[in-house]
């Protein structure tokens, strides 16, 4: 049957020397690597109100000629 | 898969006793339950039959205590090694990070435990796991019976050990091997320690 368990220099203990080593050496190597110091974040210039762009309206795709298109559209249905 | 968790600073990996029935893996356990110092005897659930059979599977956890700053634990499972228990080595197999293969050495048993790998082989397959690169060790267990009664080791090695893993002799009853075996699988298994694949998993 299974033997009494030895105090030192026993079969667990050569056991845990061994996995200690094996881990040792793992975790090492897995380490993570430390983080690059982070980029200071570029600042969204701040535009005075008065200088912002005004988008002319026809630049912004605005339909103007509605009845023109639903008029069409009608017909493509038809 | 083993994990080493640098956030919860904590290794675990699991460990599976596989084999036919009355191979020995229970005495495996058994073993390396009786070796531990008292501090580090956890509970060791086994589910037997009457007759001493495995029913459903021995669990024995082993807290190795903190190595390197982890909190290191091995869980050691055996399955079933009966026919009829497909489900539950199917089950114990989930997660698993190595296995030990004792294998029955009587002459008699060379068929079943032919059967047995190709068993274990089906399942981690089925589990998702590649079965030709799994950390694995062949042990060679009932080397303290007659010599008429059993293979040669390289008989027993040219037949299962097709992948060519690390095997051992051993008489678990005695405790020859079983230690060896252990130390081996668990090397294996470390060799492939991996970070999480995210953060805090």
């Amino acid at each position: 049957m299974a033997k009494e368990p030895e105090e030192e220099g026993g079969e667990f203990a050569d056991f845990l020397a061994d996995v200690s080593k094996e881990i040792a050496e793992r975790v090492e190597s897995l380490a993570p690597a430390p983080k690059p110091p982070k980029e200071e974040k570029k600042k969204t210039p701040v535009v005075a109100a008065s200088e912002r762009r005004k988008t002319p309206v026809a630049e912004a795709g605005l339909i103007v000629e509605w009845p023109n298109i639903a008029d069409r559209v009608i017909e493509e249905i038809r | 898969m083993s994990v080493v968790n640098y956030g919860t600073r904590e290794i675990t990996c699991k460990i599976v006793y596989y084999g036919p029935g009355r191979s020995g893996k229970t005495t495996n356990l058994q073993h390396v339950y009786s070796q531990l110092p008292e501090e580090r005897k956890g509970k060791m659930v086994s589910l037997a039959t009457e007759t001493d059979r495995t029913l459903f599977f021995d669990f024995l956890p082993l807290d190795l205590g903190t190595i390197s700053g982890f909190a290191t634990r091995f869980q050691l499972y055996t399955v079933p090694g009966q026919v009829y228990y497909a489900a539950t080595r199917k089950l114990v197999l989930q997660g698993v990070d190595g296995v030990v293969f004792v294998a029955d050495s009587q002459s008699r048993q060379l068929a079943e435990n032919i059967e047995s790998l190709q068993d274990l082989h089906a399942n981690l397959a089925d589990e998702g796991f590649d079965p030709r690169t799994i950390p694995l060790v062949m042990q060679y267990n009932k080397r303290d019976l007659p010599p008429g009664e059993i293979s040669p080791i390289e008989e027993l090695d040219e037949t299962l050990n097709f992948r060519g893993v690390p095997h051992y002799a051993a008489a678990a009853l005695s405790g020859k091997g079983v230690f060896e075996s252990l130390r081996s699988i668990s090397t294996l298994v470390l060799s492939r320690l991996s970070a999480p694949a995210s953060k805090g998993s």
